[in-house]
């Protein structure tokens, strides 16, 4: 029976404990003090909590001490940990000032309290250094995410979608359940490390390859790559628009660090081979089927959108199969890549969203149609817009095209074979160039078509406009300077050695 | 054989019994059944007794909604004793920190019933 | 006294069934039950293999399914939930009928 430190404990998840108490007050200072209010009031005075909550959170982030490394704790507290937790409760904080701008329920405390909850899971995931800890912060982050897909109780396609996220996760929840018993059943163990030091004398036992690509399926449908995304695009477009921009960025943070967790810490050993002609089998060659179909998949699928929600949710799909490679490449420049690419999309998807929120509040729409005209109409909400979707596509002076150089370099030198990885690239580099003519398909219909008569200007509030214009500068300024954010996370890296 | 060697013989000796006693009533009723008054369905026969009146209505009604919020809020709380199950179990050994902890978790459960009730969930309409 | 191989091969069948009733039926509160069998099925493998290991003092194995049993009610209660919101739009928890988000 080993002891526990619960003062020690309480100190190392300070932030953790800071939002859970941030959630229970907002809350109940909602349903107690502001019952009377008017609902934007509430949504100013929630939202203003909730900031201020993770604000805190963050900087109490910053103080923190190593914790003892042995590798019996199911929670890992090191630089990078902090500093991924500190992008997820950025994110947070950026989806509560665009909910401001939608009206879609009465239940403001539920839905902000909602928000911390899942932000909570996400913060536990990228923490989990167990099996059992990483179960069920995953679960804390699916069940809260859910229930906010549902939250626009008046319209059918958010029950729909929510519905339809619930059974696919729950299915790939009790698939990875199941890897788990049995990677349990034959290591004994449930902490990753030590898993980790059991599979190398028996990395080709069919069994334990079969309960892996159980795990992978389970995480797969996380960070929505094919074949298990069938869920994004109907959730994207159904969930209220600020609810599917946290699902879009923090959760794809904490769904892509665990997934890192999981195959590079807890798997090593049971790589496996992806280089053209001499596959192994593995992790590696699953992630490359799933980056495969990924890219193909959502990007020819995106194309054919006329939703600009159901076009992100395409695009992100798209996304993860260009994420995939980096994890693949298996050495400290693709995990660092892959940090980079995550942060900056996921900052970037926030900002997308955000500008979707604004335009569908006020047209009542997200069809292409909705947006005709945006830079007539709103020449500040048009260039964020441009900024946003630039990067997405990966040009030059933005985060996004040094997100995808640093990913395609990683795994382009990974192996020291000839070919390698390339193959994976090479068909990565002609999907960027098709998902380039989406993006501009819709640029073209904010800049350079006219706005039809009689359409209104739009006007966002001032803190929604302030939040999407920090973002659209803060995806200029990590284009211009890269270095900035690869630094700290290269910093961070060495310390903790993922 | 005896008692001695087989000191539980008397329960197989209690099972047979208690199988068998009810079933030969059981048997004599089927067969008058059988002899006396064959089995003849009418509409009149097959109808629901309601105490002589004329049933009405369908026998698949449906509860209403706040009949599944209580079973709801109640499958969730009751599911949470499994938790306290080990800890009641492991009390004794328990050092204060495993029982303030515990007692956090318990108000959490608290703070999950508060807000049912502020939300007017208990309050059946 | 079964043997381990016994609880496993019980857990797979227990598995596939839920994810055949996951995958084929249509009503959501079928497909619902079978989620909640596959997890079952994963407890039982938990169970088992704690159960047969040479130090059945570690408690990891059993630890695991109380959570898990937890977050399987609490799955329950939120899918449940879901259901009744749906069916407050469509009148029916047929899957089929519930298709307004396509593409």
């Amino acid at each position: 029976m080993n002891t526990v430190n619960y003062l020690g404990l309480l100190r190392l998840l300070a932030p953790e404990t800071v939002l859970t108490i941030t959630g229970l007050i907002v809350l109940f200072f909602d349903a107690g003090v502001m019952r009377r209010q008017s609902i934007p009031r509430r949504q100013q005075v929630a939202a203003f909590l909730l900031s201020a909550g993770a604000m805190l959170a963050i900087g109490w982030s910053r103080h923190y001490s190593l914790a003892d490394p042995n590798s019996t704790s199911m929670l890992v507290i090191d630089p990078l940990t902090q500093l991924m937790k500190q992008v997820i409760l950025f994110l947070t904080i950026f989806t509560a000032l665009v909910s401001l701008e939608s009206k879609f329920t009465p239940h403001v405390g539920e839905y902000f309290a909602l928000l911390a909850l899942a932000t909570l899971g996400m913060m536990f995931l990228v923490s989990s250094v167990d099996l059992l800890m990483l179960f069920v912060s995953l679960e804390l982050t699916s069940l809260s995410l859910y229930i906010l897909t549902a939250f626009q109780k008046d319209k059918l396609e958010s029950s729909e979608a929510a519905l339809k996220y619930f059974l696919l996760g729950g299915v790939s929840a009790a698939f990875l359940l199941f890897g788990m018993s049995w990677v349990y059943g034959l290591t004994g163990e449930t902490n990753l490390i030590r898993i980790a030091g059991q599979l190398r004398d028996r990395a080709t036992d069919p069994v334990l390859l079969a309960a892996m690509v159980m795990m992978l399926i389970g995480l797969g449908f996380k960070i929505a790559a094919a074949p298990f995304h069938l869920w994004a695009p109907d959730v994207y477009q159904g969930a209220p628009t600020p609810s599917a921009a946290l699902i879009a960025s923090g959760s794809k943070v904490a769904g892509f660090f665990v997934l890192a967790r999981m195959t590079l810490a807890g798997l090593a050993g049971a790589e496996g081979s992806g280089v053209w002609n001499g596959f192994a089998p593995g992790w590696v060659p699953v992630l490359a089927v799933l980056a495969v179909l990924s890219m193909t998949l959502g990007n020819l699928a995106a194309i054919a959108q006329t939703r600009v929600k159901r076009l992100l949710a395409y695009s992100a799909i798209a996304h993860a199969g260009y994420m995939l490679p980096a994890l693949m490449a298996h050495n400290t420049m693709g995990t660092i890549a892959l940090l980079y690419y995550v942060t900056t999309y996921a900052l970037t998807m926030v900002g997308a969203f955000g500008v979707v929120a604004v335009v569908e509040q006020q047209t009542g729409s997200d069809a292409y149609d909705a947006f005709t005209g945006l830079s007539r109409r709103s020449p500040a909400l048009a260039v964020c817009l441009l900024v946003f979707l630039l990067s997405l596509a990966g040009l030059p002076p933005f985060a996004g095209f040094f997100a995808k150089f640093y990913v395609f370099t990683a795994a382009a030198s990974a192996s020291t074979r000839s070919l390698g990885l390339l193959w994976l690239v090479i068909l990565a580099l002609a999907m960027s160039v098709v998902s380039l003519y989406y993006y501009l398909q819709l640029l073209k219909q904010a800049f350079a078509v006219d706005p039809p008569a009689g359409a209104k200007i739009i006007r966002p509030l001032p803190a929604t406009l302030f939040t999407l214009v920090f973002l659209a500068l803060l995806v200029l300024l990590l284009g211009a300077l890269p270095h900035l954010l690869v630094n700290k996370l290269q910093a961070a890296l060495v310390v903790s050695g993922l | 054989m005896s008692t001695e060697q087989h000191p539980y013989i008397f329960l197989a000796v209690f099972l047979a019994v208690a199988v068998v006693f009810p079933l030969i009533p059981i048997a004599l009723a089927w067969l008058w059944a059988q002899t006396f008054s064959p089995a003849k369905p009418g509409p009149d026969k097959n109808s629901t007794y309601e105490c002589g009146l004329v049933s009405r209505g369908e026998v698949w009604i449906r509860f209403r909604p706040e009949y599944y919020l209580y079973a709801i809020l109640f499958l969730v709380f009751d599911v949470e004793t499994i938790f306290l199950l080990p800890f009641a179990v492991a009390f004794l050994k328990l050092p204060v920190g495993a029982c303030v902890a515990m007692m956090g978790f318990l108000l959490l459960l608290l703070e999950g019933l508060l807000w049912a009730w502020q939300k007017g969930v208990l309050h059946w309409k | 006294m079964p043997a381990l191989n016994h609880y496993l091969v019980l857990a797979a069948i227990l598995f596939s069934l839920g994810l055949t009733a996951a995958l084929t039926r249509r009503n959501a509160i079928m497909v619902l039950i079978g989620i909640e069998l596959m997890l079952n099925a994963a407890n039982l493998n938990f169970i088992a293999f704690w159960r047969f290991r040479p130090n059945p003092d570690e408690m990891v194995g059993i630890m695991f399914v109380l959570f898990s049993i937890a977050i399987a009610a609490a799955e329950a209660a939120i899918g449940l939930a879901l259901i009744i919101s749906l069916y407050r739009h469509y009148r029916t928890t047929d899957l089929d009928q519930v298709d307004a988000l396509k593409g």
